[in-house]
């Protein structure tokens, strides 16, 4: 069987279009050529396939027309419109039909190629000619072959031809002889086509260098920006490694794409040109860059970190919520409240020097790294330094959390003040707006408590900062206080709980953040037991008819009981509450659930026994307030009605 | 063209780009007259790429930054440096191999360097103009710029342009092997810092610490005014010179550290909503016959 070779030529494609475009093609041929065994080629100017064994004859097909029985009706008009007689036509499962005899290959073929490059689907794509195909990148030539022929298509007013184009300036335009030897051809034109043996060589070669890091891993970028992978190496200027090392780091791979090696030195990967010529070259960047950021890292020096914090009253944080000073201020009462010490109030008072720092908005994802690494430099004690780096921390849904407990007091409070501010300023996100990223930071605070052990009152919190922000005249215009909902709602997706357990445990006697999530992940673990069903039941018949009913009595008067079963449920209850209550608040949620087990016999008794609604209204409204009284004691565990049985 | 055997001065490597562009057709245009972010900004490449007319232009254009004035204390950011701004519309299918054409015009022997194409998608949000292509660099260093628009104003284009803008000061670095844009030598016995250090001090005072922000508020909303007038009038060339004026006005505001970010979002809208309808005229009166 034939090989088919399809090369689309482009102008330089980002990685991530090749990305794109090698995640496509497989499946892409699969479902248009057919034929299992191939390979996809994929680099910065060319996106190809070649299918080894491609089937001679595209599959015969069933052209379906009108069901059998309205032969009389449509059968001519369908036989017509396919030229072919009405004898011709076969019935198949209740519907009259044509078999579409398949194609050879070569008459197929150019469709299909045009298809798939038609069917690419990039991310970001662009025109070159007005209303023409759109693609990453333009595409400046084709090349098809089905073994030694060419097969002939046009897409996009560009032509297919036999020829492919080398190394963009050493290795110029090569003919393809053949579908199977377009790899070689190409090797011998100074372009390694296939990816992974690109990225082989590539770790080869740093390897052969060796002590190579890649905290941003960039290689699976530098796979797709070569064609013709050299992999150098580079010196600087020792005097740059007195820059804090993420900042040599950042420095190497943001932008340039290098990869650091042990001391002044770094790797890199060229395309092409002199080594010495090349290497002499990217030093006098990464010179540059780092000259820039040692530039801007002596003055932030000079100044030290307490000059920057200084600086701080003429950084607005958010218009409307005063400058970072203000800020500054807020975290370090958050802290406090948070029961934070020494080192958290310091962490707090020096967390967002680094914002009036030079180095910061030169590389802005370096906030707190840097303000840190001052700190250090100024000789306070790591428990501080490390708290300021870890303030951001975590960074994503699922990013580590502070080290240090400073630095957990102080990431929360960094949160509590952002929500609070975005909440009193109108703020809030809406739909899949969430341009500051609240929902994260709300997540946070919860893997802050449920991991990270922090108590968390997330409602108090809000209140004293609301009071530090209006006492700091901030534009306040709206109430706060739903960040707390707001939080609690991300406990939903965190735990190991179904989301009726979490909601039921939010309206319980607890609002510490941790203790919701031990709570709602308590009842989970009940739900299935006796007891629970007891607690559920206690509850949910007292919710049932007294929840609704009007006319409760304020307290409970038991010299109005009169029924045995009425009597023993408030002796019941008169015991269980307190243990209900105790066993909350030292987060005893099992030896609550137990408690309040016991309310659910006198209850079912109670039911079957007494009338609720009776005709004398002040035993009715003192029946309706003992219920409520057996709700709410239940309730400490939460609004278990949320809990479908 | 004779090869230099030495590295070329400043103004050498620019009157090779002028030799070589004109010699590719280009009108060879000067600087314009108001301060511009970017060349971009000039009416040449603007307004001239909007619209069904083939256009192919080559300048100087002085990018006027204030943000990024460092007192003339760091040897890589200016308040003003130079770009050499080349638009061919439409982009022809060879575009590229033209411009690194221009690179051996200027001494860089291609084989010898690693030249590369990364990916660098532009956005202009004042002009409401985007496209899509690649920083060129040189051994690593950036020293140009390669875009197709794809929008300018928020419209469509007829016709596809290829935007080329080298930065001289990178490219001159490069090429004299320099680590300092103040050690360029511009001309025999002249470098860069001999023509300009005392211009970037002085503006970067006047940028950060004495541009008027009350005054340049209102100018701004008075240029913004009168560009909704004159594009009343429907005199799409002076009103487009008003929104220069606004984007200007609005730089200097944000070197002065008056605009807070939420407020940053507005100016950057109000700009872009002229640039809009000034572009909007300017198609309309390309339509119409001249009176």
């Amino acid at each position: 069987m034939p090989s088919l070779l399809f090369e689309i030529g482009c102008e330089e494609l980002p990685a991530s279009a090749c990305r794109e475009a090698e995640a496509q093609l497989r499946e892409r041929w699969l479902t248009t050529i057919g034929g299992e065994q191939g390979d996809v080629f994929v680099g910065p100017r060319r996106i190809a396939l070649l299918v080894t064994e491609v089937p001679e004859r595209t599959p015969d097909e069933w052209l379906q027309g009108p069901p059998e029985h309205l032969r009389e009706k449509a059968a001519e008009g369908f036989a017509r419109k396919q030229s072919v007689s009405v004898d011709d036509l076969e019935v198949r499962e209740g519907f009259l039909g044509l078999v579409v005899p398949g194609r050879p290959i070569e008459e197929a073929v150019p469709e299909q190629l045009e298809a798939i490059v038609r069917g690419l689907a990039f991310g970001k794509s662009m025109a070159w000619e007005r209303g023409g195909l759109r693609f990453s990148r333009p595409i400046r030539w084709l090349c098809a072959k089905l073994d030694k022929k060419t097969i002939e298509l046009e897409v996009a007013g560009i032509r297919s031809g036999h020829l492919t184009f080398g190394h963009r300036f050493t290795g110029g335009e090569v003919e393809v002889p053949r579908a199977d030897d377009y790899a070689e051809t190409l090797r011998a034109a100074g372009v390694e086509p296939e990816q992974e043996e690109r990225r082989r060589l590539i770790l080869e070669g740093l390897d052969e260098i060796g002590g190579w890091r890649d905290p941003a891993g960039v290689i699976d970028e530098v796979v797709y920006l070569v064609e013709s992978p050299a992999v150098l190496a580079g010196s600087f200027d020792e005097r740059f490694l007195e820059l804090p090392q993420r900042v040599v780091e950042t420095a190497m791979q943001s932008h340039q794409r290098y990869f650091p090696l042990e001391g002044a030195r770094f790797a890199f990967v060229a395309n092409g040109g002199d080594p010495a010529t090349v290497i002499a070259g990217n030093e006098r960047v990464l010179e540059g860059r780092l000259g820039d950021a040692h530039f801007s890292f002596e003055r932030d020096v000079a100044k030290g970190i307490e000059a920057l914090a200084e600086e701080l009253d003429s950084i607005t944080f958010v218009a409307g919520a005063g400058s970072f000073a203000d800020k500054a201020a807020r975290l370090q009462e958050l802290v406090g409240e948070l029961g934070g010490g020494e080192a958290s109030r310091e962490a707090a008072r020096l967390a967002k020097a680094d914002q009036a720092a030079e180095l910061v908005r030169e590389f802005p994802d370096l906030e707190g790294h840097i303000g840190a690494e001052y700190a250090r430099l100024a000789g306070f004690p790591e428990a501080v330094c490390s708290a300021i780096e870890e303030q951001y921390l975590p960074d994503s849904a699922d990013g580590p959390l502070p080290h240090t407990e400073p630095g957990r007091v102080l990431a929360t409070a960094e949160r509590i003040d952002n929500l609070t501010v975005a909440f009193a300023l109108s703020q809030r996100p809406t739909g899949s707006r969430d341009p500051s990223g609240l929902r994260r930071a709300a997540i946070g605070l919860c893997r802050l408590a449920v991991e990270g052990g922090l108590a968390i009152n997330v409602a108090q919190l809000v209140q004293r900062d609301l009071a530090l922000l209006v006492e700091q005249q901030a534009e306040v215009t709206d109430d706060p206080s739903d960040v707390a909902d707001f939080v609690l709602e991300r406990l939903e997706g965190l735990l190991n709980a179904p989301v009726e357990f979490v909601r039921a445990a939010r309206a319980g006697a607890v609002t510490e953040l941790g203790a919701v999530a031990q709570l709602a992940e308590a009842l989970t673990a009940q739900a299935s037991t006796e007891e629970f069903e007891h607690a559920y039941v206690a509850f949910d018949r007292s919710n049932r008819l007294a929840g609704k009913a009007d006319g409760a009595a304020g307290t409970l008067d038991s010299s109005l009981a009169t029924d045995e079963a009425e009597l023993a449920l408030i002796e019941t209850l008169g015991q269980a509450s307190p243990r209900i209550e105790a066993a909350v608040a030292e987060r005893d949620f099992p030896g609550a659930i137990a408690a309040a087990a016991e309310l659910g016999p006198p209850v079912d008794r109670f039911f079957d026994e007494v009338l609720v609604m009776t005709e004398d209204s002040s035993v009715r409204a003192n029946r309706l307030r003992l219920l409520l009284d057996v709700r709410d004691a239940v309730g400490a565990l939460g609004d278990l009605s949320q809990i479908p049985r | 063209m004779v090869r230099l055997m030495s590295a070329p001065t400043y103004q050498e490597m620019i009157a090779s780009l002028e030799r070589y562009w004109a010699d590719e057709g280009c009108v060879l245009m000067q600087p314009y007259h108001t301060e511009v972010g970017a060349g971009t900004f000039n009416p040449a490449t603007f307004l001239r790429c909007l619209g069904p007319e083939p256009w192919k232009t080559a300048y100087v254009e002085p990018s006027i930054r204030p943000t990024d004035g460092r007192y003339a204390d760091n040897p890589f950011r200016f308040q003003q440096f130079f770009q050499y701004q080349v638009v061919l519309k439409p982009s022809p299918d060879d575009v590229l191999d033209r411009y690194f054409a221009s690179l051996e015009a200027v001494g860089i022997d291609l084989q010898k360097h690693d030249v590369r194409l990364v990916e660098d998608d532009w956005e202009g949000p004042t002009l409401g103009a985007w496209g899509l292509g690649w920083e060129i660099w040189v051994d690593g260093m950036e020293v140009t710029q390669f875009t197709y628009f794809q929008q300018l104003g928020g419209l469509e284009l007829d016709l596809i342009p290829a935007e080329i803008s080298y930065g001289l000061e990178r490219l001159a670095m490069f090429l004299q092997n320099k680590r300092s844009a103040f050690e360029l030598e511009w001309a025999p016995g002249f470098t860069w810092g001999d023509v300009y250090r005392e211009n970037e001090r002085q503006w970067s005072i006047y940028n950060f610490e004495e541009a008027p922000v009350d005054a340049l508020m209102r100018r701004f909303a008075d240029h913004e005014a009168e560009c909704r007038a004159l594009v009343e009038r429907s005199l799409s060339l002076p009103a487009y010179d008003q929104v220069l004026k606004c984007s200007h006005a609005f730089n200097l505001l944000d070197a002065r550290g008056a605009i807070s970010v939420t407020e940053r979002a507005s100016y950057i809208g109000r700009v872009r909503n002229l640039a809009r309808a000034v572009a909007e005229l300017y198609l309309e009166s390309l339509a119409e016959p001249a009176v």
